[in-house]
């Protein structure tokens, strides 16, 4: 990729573009439906024909699922998922956006008080009559299964345990909101894998890294939920990395804070952010004090996520899953699992979800492995509905693989996700 | 096959269909020859600038009365084909604030509207120009789209009786003792030889006029001037910008459709066939206008042409820019030539139809008619069906096979659907015929994507191979694409050039014409 040196603004970047029509291939959602035109004609293309002054019409741009495939296939280095993005914030800035989109980019402030009354929650969303009222009034699609609440959360988890004694050069974790409620045991896998590395984990404030936001289009409230994080985090760990376990909150943190909504900060932030396996892996890599894994004999599929293969980092996971005795792992030829976030849970988007999934379904199929593996949530989810098979982080198997002194017990994965199908 | 009529025009410009138009309109029968297609000389070939006269308000106060005049008649006859953008005169420290209150004065004389802004005021309205502005003033100007407005004339003269053969050259003039009693032509594509008998012969063939004259042994004193322009891939403006100074060689810009058009040189031409855009005029060009527009240099240009004016030499001038842009409807039979042929030639896009209307004027006085001109209330047929940008972006969303909105040329968004209601019509005769119709290839790859598509198309519907197939068609296209993109190769526009001459060359194992070959060897 030919990333051009100075940042082109917007409005020029028709001029970069040479229409090679590549990520016209490589786009999930253009491939399933007529309805969105392409990257290319949605973004460069449509940018022609744009006036600041106007308002816009383009309402297929929300049909955009921000996977970010265009950009990492485009050979101009154009960045055509931004100017989607800039084009779905100013049509949704101008058309309103419904009560839906408003309850489910909030499910950072809810989702702390459904955790502590998740056995009301839980069993609640899990009714049908439940979820088609939810189908009905908020068009949110019955189809699509909720994810259960945990209780205690991952921070209240990791404020009220016994931390190992000892120190070791410390590391700061960013969680995510969906470990923080949802799956908490990628939090605490996250956690025993680093200490397993004679890291000291420590785990700052933090607030919803605002990735849903986007998904609306919502830059402004993006913006404000982005400045929290950094003055939490640059504030709390200056001289220290931060791991992030979460694909998309890490893609959010590490290339969106700055490129896209130019905080202060952003870059030096950006420069301290690490995938957590990218970390891990180059701490095996650097020969610094590394756990060693012992014999998991499972057939295992590992899945690369869109936002992934966005962070430029190759695929650490599966580098380090690959250093676990007996693991047969191997990767799935699929380039999307089209759930996009909150976008697959939106009834008028259902339909596009399954659709773009249905290659990684088959992949799978033709697979048949015992478990599946992948870093981000949305796949994790999306691959559950797919299949109904087993799905984890790669640092839930790792931490199940962990070599323990004294510990004999050959620890099978566990069966970490309350998932309400 | 000989024809006869009444009265012959030849030239298929904006002139030409315009009289052929407003006879119509008077009921008086015509017949129009265009050796080419329509638009293929200077109607085609300009600025697309919608003059309100401002240009010519200080220097040449008749023109810019003309101008304003026939500016408000176009804007209600062809709405569709006009933008309303308005424009600003700029000035530059250069350019001094005196000339600014002499402008003020003469536009408000003429009858134009002017609107004094201040810079902050004219940065706020167009954010790249220069800050070093001293300040700007607004006037009715605006974009129009000569194509369309000619093809519309030639449709509404033919829907009113006329008769139009195009790709059709004259190739003498018929004598019948002091008269000229009609023309010899040639089909240019079947190379069929016919005469067309006439009571009258209108020569507006503009650059070309001593042309047709020279077969009659006349001449009149016309002086061809180059003008050349640069398109840029997306508009620059809102609005045309004019640097406020007296009319001098790159000085405005005028936002057409997606893109902005640069211009203007002027440089002697001896021949309005043959001549190129130089890479000396380029340069001019940019270097003149990134004084408007700072960061001008850093474009994407897509195509550089030029086109030929007809300026009307009076004596002693050596500066065209100099020379007055009136026209003159000449009757040569009143001075010592043959009686039956007129000429009418000079003037520019923007007064067309007076020119047509002063021709027809003519006619009908001759004829012992009494017929008013109507040209200047009786709209064009499309007006009301403008496609607006936003419009056309719009039609991304019908793009489904069911809705038969596949689109053939991706960068203007021309969906086949239009290519094939030209195809219905059942007019064009060549490739350059749709690309006149539609903005197919205008855009920012030029064609180098879409045209293949196109002639799919044309295979489908037998079109294509009546002069030797796609192939000789695709290779005609190049070359002539090659020539407007030549002298704007670098940078971003390079990029792409490369990708596509790979295509070309190295999926569709093209390989250019041999110098003095026909053809060059087959793919």
């Amino acid at each position: 990729m030919t990333k051009e040196e100075k940042p082109v603004p917007l409005t020029k970047l028709p001029d970069v573009c040479v229409r090679c029509a590549t990520c016209m291939a490589a786009c999930p959602v253009s491939r399933v439906t007529p309805r969105f035109p392409g990257p290319k004609q949605a973004g460069p293309g449509a940018q022609r024909f744009r006036s600041a002054a106007e308002a816009s019409v383009d309402d297929w741009i929300d049909l955009c699922t921000g996977c970010r495939l265009c950009d990492t296939v485009c050979p101009a280095g154009v960045p055509i998922s931004e100017m989607n993005m800039m084009a779905k914030a100013k049509y949704l800035d101008e058309r309103g956006r419904t009560f839906r989109d408003w309850l489910l980019v909030r499910s950072d402030l809810f989702g702390e008080m459904a955790a502590r009354y998740s056995k009301i929650v839980n069993p609640l969303l899990k009714k049908k009559v439940v979820r088609w009222l939810l189908d009905a009034l908020l068009r949110i699609d019955r189809r699509r299964a909720l994810p259960a609440y945990e209780h205690p959360t991952f921070r209240r988890w990791f404020r009220t345990r016994q931390a190992p004694k000892g120190g070791g050069p410390e590391v700061a974790y960013f969680y995510g909101c969906f470990t923080n409620t949802n799956e908490t045991d990628v939090g605490k896998a996250a956690v025993e894998i680093l200490e397993a590395h004679g890291l000291k984990v420590v785990v700052p404030p933090q607030r919803c890294c605002g990735i849903p936001r986007l998904g609306v289009g919502d830059l402004r409230r993006a913006r404000e939920m982005g400045r929290r994080n950094v003055d939490f985090l640059l504030r709390t760990v200056r001289g220290l990395d931060i791991v992030f376990s979460s694909t998309s909150c890490g893609l959010m943190l590490r290339h969106e804070y700055g490129p896209l909504l130019h905080l202060p900060g952003a870059e030096e932030l950006a420069r301290r952010l690490f995938d957590i396996c990218e970390y891990l892996l180059g701490l095996h890599e650097e020969g610094k004090p590394a756990a060693t894994f012992q014999p998991i004999p499972l057939k295992a599929a590992y899945f690369a996520p869109c936002h992934l293969r966005s962070l430029d980092i190759g695929l650490p996971a599966l580098e380090l899953l690959r250093r676990v005795p007996g693991l047969d792992v191997s990767l799935v030829e699929a380039e999307c699992c089209g759930l996009g976030g909150l976008y697959g849970f939106k009834k008028e988007k259902f339909a596009i979800a399954e659709e773009i999934g249905k290659d990684l379904t088959e992949a799978i199929a033709r697979m048949k492995p015992d478990i599946i593996l992948t870093d981000c949530e949305g796949c994790r989810m999306q691959i559950r509905h797919l299949t109904g098979l087993k799905v984890l982080h790669p640092v839930q198997l790792l931490r199940d693989a962990l070599e323990r002194q004294g510990e004999e017990i050959h620890r099978v994965p566990v069966e970490s996700f309350n998932y309400l199908g | 096959m000989d024809l006869q009529t009444e009265v012959l025009i030849i030239g298929g410009g904006a002139t030409g269909t315009g009289i052929a138009r407003d006879l119509s309109l008077r009921g008086i029968p015509s017949l129009l020859v265009e050796k080419g297609d329509f638009t293929s000389g200077a109607s085609g070939r300009n600025q697309g600038l919608l003059h309100s006269g401002g240009r010519y308000a200080v220097n040449d106060p008749d023109a810019a009365r003309e101008c304003i005049a026939e500016n408000r008649i176009l804007r209600r006859i062809a709405p569709h084909c006009i933008e309303p953008t308005d424009g600003l005169f700029v000035s530059l420290p250069e350019d001094g604030p005196e000339y600014r209150a002499n402008f003020i004065r003469a536009c408000g004389a003429a009858g134009i509207d002017t609107l004094p802004l201040s810079p902050r005021e004219a940065l706020a309205m167009e954010p790249r120009l220069s800050p070093r502005i001293i300040g700007a003033v607004q006037v009715p100007d605006g974009a129009i789209d000569p194509f369309t407005l000619v093809v519309e004339n030639a449709r509404d003269a033919e829907s009113r009786g006329a008769r139009i053969l195009i790709h059709t050259e004259v190739t003498g003039l018929i004598r019948d003792g002091l008269r000229i009693a009609g023309v010899r032509v040639r089909d240019r594509i079947t190379a069929e030889a016919f005469a067309i008998a006439a009571t009258w012969v209108i020569n507006a063939t503009g650059a070309w006029a001593n042309h047709i004259l020279r077969m009659a042994g006349l001449q009149i004193g016309l002086a061809l001037s180059k003008g050349s322009m640069l398109i840029t891939n997306t508009r620059l403006s809102e609005r045309v910008l004019n640097r406020c100074r007296p009319p001098a060689s790159g000085d405005i810009i005028v936002p057409n459709d997606t893109v902005s058009i640069l211009g203007t040189t002027s440089l002697r031409a001896e021949d309005p066939e043959h001549y190129e855009v130089t890479p000396a005029e380029v340069t001019f060009l940019v270097d003149e206008l990134s004084r408007m527009i700072p960061d001008l240099k850093g474009e994407r240009f897509t195509r550089a042409y030029a086109g030929v004016r007809p300026l009307l030499q009076s004596e002693g001038t050596n500066d065209d820019r100099t020379i007055s842009r009136g026209f003159a409807l000449i009757d040569h039979g009143s001075c010592s030539g043959p009686a039956g042929l007129v000429t009418i030639t000079g003037g520019k896009l923007m007064t067309y139809r007076l020119m047509a209307e002063k021709t027809a004027d003519f006619i009908c006085e001759r004829m012992g008619l009494h017929v008013p001109c109507s040209t200047h209330v009786q709209r064009l047929p499309g007006a009301g069906h403008g496609h607006t940008l936003k419009d056309r972006l719009l039609r991304l969303r019908r793009q489904t096979p069911a809705a038969k909105g596949e689109i053939l040329c991706d960068c203007e968004l021309v969906p086949r659907e239009a290519v094939d209601a030209i195809l219905r019509e059942g007019k064009v005769r060549e490739l350059q015929d749709i690309l006149h119709r539609t903005r197919l290839a205008k855009g920012t790859c030029q064609g180098g994507f879409c045209v293949y598509r196109l002639l799919g198309l044309l295979n489908e519907r037998s079109k294509a191979d009546h002069r030797g197939g796609s192939n000789r068609i695709l290779k005609g296209f190049l070359e002539e694409r090659w020539k407007g993109i030549r002298p704007v190769l670098w940078g971003r526009s390079l990029k792409e050039e490369e990708l596509i001459e790979s295509i070309y060359k190295g999926l569709f194992n093209l390989t250019p014409a041999e110098p003095g070959g026909p053809g060059g060897g087959e793919a």
